[in-house]
């Protein structure tokens, strides 16, 4: 007898698969809530060019129901739009109801799966929904109501609703209280999930209240709202065949021409001219795309692939730019030194892709011999878990740091106190999972994010290098004040030579040295020089962050001032160094004299007056 | 005096004179604005030759610059701060090991506050000056009155006759048969020792482990063979190597090593006792008895005794290391490439692909019942020609 087969929602198969939405411990639990709220507040304040001020809090309120977890409260609150009361129950009670579905835009949102799974562990873990209060700007007072999942019926309840005062002109404001871990800080921390945020978000002020901290804000460092990009026409070689044909059956009877050049992006008469002498029949272009034959759309295709076209718009994907992304790295603590780089929109995977990369050494963060923190944003959305399958993670692995001043073992992530933030904005991005932990890397999306990760690094290692230069220079300048005389000494005992030859040889070490340092001196140079061209044109393009000019005296000594390294740095690390060293080296030959006058003795007045002559 | 005695070889250098000449050469370039540069025989396996003739392996044309500059001058100023230490050795006629010579300079530093940065770190740091300086004038360490531990090389017989001259002139003889228990400690001084055999001996074992030798020598190996046995101690050291090359030349035994069947056994002790070690390329010739042969454990051995072994396991750091080795040995020593040591080469061939390793000791699992089991098989593989 066969078995009687039933069919259940798809809230009911969330429910019980909520691990795979990001629910998998009540550490995991706790992330997936906060993030689902703060990408649904950073979206629709985007969506309504509004500049998203957002409020979080989380707090530990009690015990747990379940084993070894505390009841924790997350509430965040946006001044976005605010939300039309009837739909209340749709967006926080409803699996797969959402309003970004498919659309081809570089939205954090997606599917409308997140924050519906939020709703459904508070309501499993304790009993009760979301709680939200919402106002759009149209309505006086405030609703406030509980959601809960109808889990069978996967739909939005609302319980408790009413109307209350609230004193801001829109917004909405979302609580949940669920079992759960709070961890702030590591890989999948909540410290860690909000710094992400503010990097890529520079336009977001954020207030948050975190177990054991203080309250912070972290003010907007940019006035400009991305544009959020308009969901635009697909691009022809983003798509494969079946979907080709299913996308012209949609046209019904038009030319094929015109399915051509309405139906994509990036395609015209021109570039249909550019279709015939490739090889594709003059007499399809014209023929109804309804009367086409299976075979015929597959002589077009192969021609529509094999054609040179113009990439696709950028207007499709979305950046955050160079210079909001140096504005923004500052505000994630004191930075030593920074590089960032927006590459150009490209097609991996037939889909459009940009890669961002923002690479930063930090004062008050990580240590020599550590990792970098690698900080992995998917449209803008930080990924946490799983960093190890992740395509960004491989790419930055198999870069070879070491060729920028780096340490690193083989085909690992390099190591230093440096946050490499890796953003890889999609309309689609192929995640490995539904929970979106980890971006599923081709070779060509791989290849995209090395190159630039390549370019970051050239960048950096520009400062590195003025750096180890300087090093290099006081080291030498050490080297030949230290060795030289005991070397000559040595020689003279052994030998027995009169005190006559011991000057001369000093006199031709000196020389000898001297033409070593200034060697050492012209590669430091060269290096200063270097980085300042580095900086002269960042700061030209205006993506040198909140970076003071150089100061004349800084200027004409070559010092480490201008775009990649913030005012708060050059007080600290390298600054003197260099001045030092330069001095140093001019000074190079006196004190070597000096240094052979203490050692021997009553030869002062010979050394004394090759000092002179030095 | 004490020249004569610890001269290890017929040396026609005067060491103190190359070295004031060497260091009056560097002082003249120093004068003349002119950058020195000390050059040393290349001391590593890329420049090893070997000639199955010759048997051991010796330099190629590679030399090591050294020439004064900022990066150099650090090196420069302490091979003259060591050499003058050795110099003074040499003329006062006082010995020391290594590890007294960086003693020795860390107490000089301690006196004159100027040579603070000279101050070795390690001794790691000193020696390898040390080895730098020998290289360079191409002598022995030992002739620069620098002795390392006479380790391993414990040897038992109830045949061979030592006679060593010592350092007064006088003679020493020693009949190893008279030492009841204890085996005789060879110094590192093979011209100083004269080898007579009281009787015909008939081979010399050297066993890698100095435990398995005394057991071997405990359950009355030397008094029922005319033979010579010998605890090597893991990687021979020079005193090992030169005693060997003494007793292959003075008494002329066959002589056969056993140790373990791995890549570590093959090349780090085998190779180096019977050609010498690239380390060491100027002095092997005195310091290695190529006609040492390799009496197992053999693959073969494995098979005939059913012996058991250990797998190699790749995941295993050390392990997978060994094998590594096993390869670029095959790959880059031309001792393992030339092919009179084919079959020695097949036994890293074969440790390579069976991925195992067999200890000596493993004979002791032959018939549990007989003791002398070790022993047998032993000494029936030198009969029967198992070797390679």
């Amino acid at each position: 007898m066969t078995k009687k087969i039933t069919s259940s929602s798809t809230a009911e198969y969330f429910a019980k698969n909520l691990q795979q939405v990001g629910f998998s411990s009540p550490t995991k639990a706790v992330l997936t809530t906060l993030k689902e709220a703060v990408d649904n507040a950073l979206d629709a304040c985007e969506e309504h060019d509004l500049l998203p001020e957002i409020r979080v809090s989380i707090k530990k309120v009690g015990s747990g129901a379940s084993k070894s977890t505390d009841l924790v409260e997350i509430a965040v609150e946006d001044n976005g739009p605010g939300i039309d009361p009837d739909d209340l129950a749709k967006v926080f009670g409803e699996y797969l109801a959402s309003s970004k579905f498919g659309r081809g835009q570089c939205t954090r949102g997606q599917q409308g799966i997140g924050i519906s799974a939020a709703t459904t562990w508070a309501q499993l873990t304790n009993a009760m929904g979301a709680r939200v209060t919402t106002k759009t700007a149209r309505m006086r007072k405030a609703v406030s109501a509980i959601v809960d999942v109808d889990i069978k019926g996967n739909r939005g309840v609302l319980k408790k609703k009413d109307t209350i005062d609230w004193d801001i002109p829109h917004g909405t404001k979302v609580e949940f209280r669920i079992d759960g871990r709070v961890q702030l800080n590591g890989d999948g921390g909540l410290l860690t999930y909000l710094e992400g945020t503010t990097l890529v978000n520079p336009h977001l002020t954020l207030h948050y209240e975190l177990p054991d901290l203080e309250t912070k804000t972290v003010e907007r460092v940019s006035q400009v709202l991305p544009d959020v990009p308009s969901a635009t026409l697909p691009h022809p070689h983003t798509m494969k065949l079946g979907e080709f044909m299913t996308h012209a059956h949609l046209y019904g009877k038009v030319d094929f021409s015109k399915f051509l050049k309405t139906g994509f992006s990036r395609v015209t008469d021109v570039t249909i001219k550019e279709f015939v002498k490739n090889g594709m029949p003059r007499a399809l272009v014209d023929k109804p795309v309804m009367r086409m034959s299976e075979e015929e759309f597959k002589t077009a295709f192969s021609v529509i692939q094999k054609t040179e076209l113009q990439q696709p718009s950028t207007r499709s994907v979305l950046t955050v730019g160079e210079e909001a992304l140096s504005k923004s790295i500052l505000r994630l603590g004191e930075v030593d030194f920074f590089s960032v780089m927006t590459r150009k929109p490209r097609i991996c995977d037939f889909k459009p892709v940009v890669v961002e990369v923002a690479l930063a050494r930090f004062l008050d963060r990580g240590a020599g011999d550590e990792p970098v923190q690698l900080l992995r944003f998917a449209n803008r959305v930080p990924l946490q878990f799983d960093k190890s399958a992740c395509a960004i993670t491989k790419a930055v692995e198999s870069v070879n740091w070491r060729a920028y001043g780096l340490g690193q073992s083989k085909d690992s992530l390099p190591l230093g106190p440096y946050v490499f933030a890796v953003s890889v904005v999609s309309p689609f991005i192929k995640f490995k999972n539904a929970s979106k932990e980890t971006i599923d890397g081709s070779d060509e999306l791989i290849e995209e994010i090395r190159r630039a990760l390549m370019q970051a690094g050239q960048k950096l290692s520009r400062h590195i290098r003025k750096e180890s230069r300087e090093a290099d220079l006081e080291r030498k300048l050490q080297h030949i004040e230290q060795f030289g005389p005991i070397l000559v000494e040595g020689l003279v005992r052994i030998v027995g030579a009169p005190e006559s030859r011991k000057k001369r040889a000093e006199d031709g070490l000196k020389k000898l040295l001297g033409r070593d340092t200034r060697d050492a001196e012209a590669a430091l140079s060269d290096a200063q020089t270097k980085l300042a061209a580095l900086k002269e044109r960042e700061r030209r393009l205006g993506i040198g962050g909140n970076v003071e000019e150089p100061d004349a005296e800084d200027r004409a000594g070559g010092d480490a001032a201008a775009s990649g390294s913030p005012p708060a740095a050059r007080k600290g690390k390298p600054g003197g160094t260099s001045k030092a060293s330069k001095a140093a080296g001019e000074a190079v030959s006196a004190r070597f004299a000096a240094t052979t006058t203490k050692a021997t003795g009553p030869a002062s007045t010979s050394a004394t007056s090759t000092g002179k002559k030095a | 005096m004490t020249d004569k005695i610890i001269r290890i070889r017929n040396l026609t250098k005067d060491i103190p004179k190359e070295a004031k000449t060497l260091c009056d050469a560097v002082l003249r370039e120093l004068e003349n604005a002119n950058r020195p540069v000390l050059e040393a025989v290349k001391c590593s396996l890329d420049n090893s030759e070997y000639d199955p003739k010759v048997g051991y392996l010796t330099p190629g044309d590679k030399r090591v610059r050294t020439e004064l500059n900022v990066s150099s001058v650090q090196k420069m100023a302490r091979v003259v701060f060591l050499l003058e230490i050795l110099l003074d050795n040499l003329k006062s006629g006082m010995v020391n090991t290594k590890r007294e010579v960086y003693y020795i300079s860390k107490g000089k530093v301690k006196g004159t506050p100027s040579l603070k940065p000279l101050d070795f770190a390690d001794q790691d740091e000193s020696d390898s000056i040390i080895d730098f300086i020998g290289d360079m004038m191409e002598v022995y360490r030992e002739e620069l009155n620098c002795f390392a531990n006479d380790r391993g090389g414990q040897t038992y017989s109830q045949q061979l006759v030592v006679t060593e001259t010592l350092p007064d002139g006088e003679t020493a003889t020693i009949d190893l048969s008279t030492l009841g228990t204890s085996p005789f400690q060879p110094k590192n001084k093979p011209q100083a020792l004269k080898l007579k055999a009281k009787k015909k001996i008939d081979f010399c074992l050297v066993v890698e482990s100095e435990g398995t030798a005394g057991t071997l020598v405990a359950n009355g190996m030397t008094k029922r063979h005319n033979c010579i046995v010998m605890g090597a101690q893991g990687v021979p050291s020079n005193g090992v190597r030169g005693w060997c090359k003494l007793i292959q030349n003075q008494i002329k035994v066959p002589i056969y090593f056993f140790g373990d069947l791995d890549a570590y056994t093959m090349q780090n002790i085998f190779r180096t006792l019977k050609a010498g070690s690239a380390a060491s390329l100027i002095r092997n010739s005195d310091f290695s008895a190529p006609e040492v042969r390799f009496l197992g454990v053999l693959p073969e051995d494995v098979k005939k005794y059913d012996l058991y072994c250990y797998p190699v396991k790749e995941n295993d750091q050390a392990e997978a290391r060994s094998l590594k080795k096993a390869k670029d040995a095959l790959a880059n020593d031309p001792f393992f490439q030339d092919k009179k040591n084919r079959r020695l080469a097949a036994i890293l061939e074969w440790l390579v692909k069976n991925k195992l390793r067999c200890e000596q000791q493993a004979l002791f699992s032959v018939n549990t019942k007989d003791p002398l089991m070790a022993e047998k098989i032993i000494v029936d593989k030198i009969k029967s020609g198992s070797f390679v």
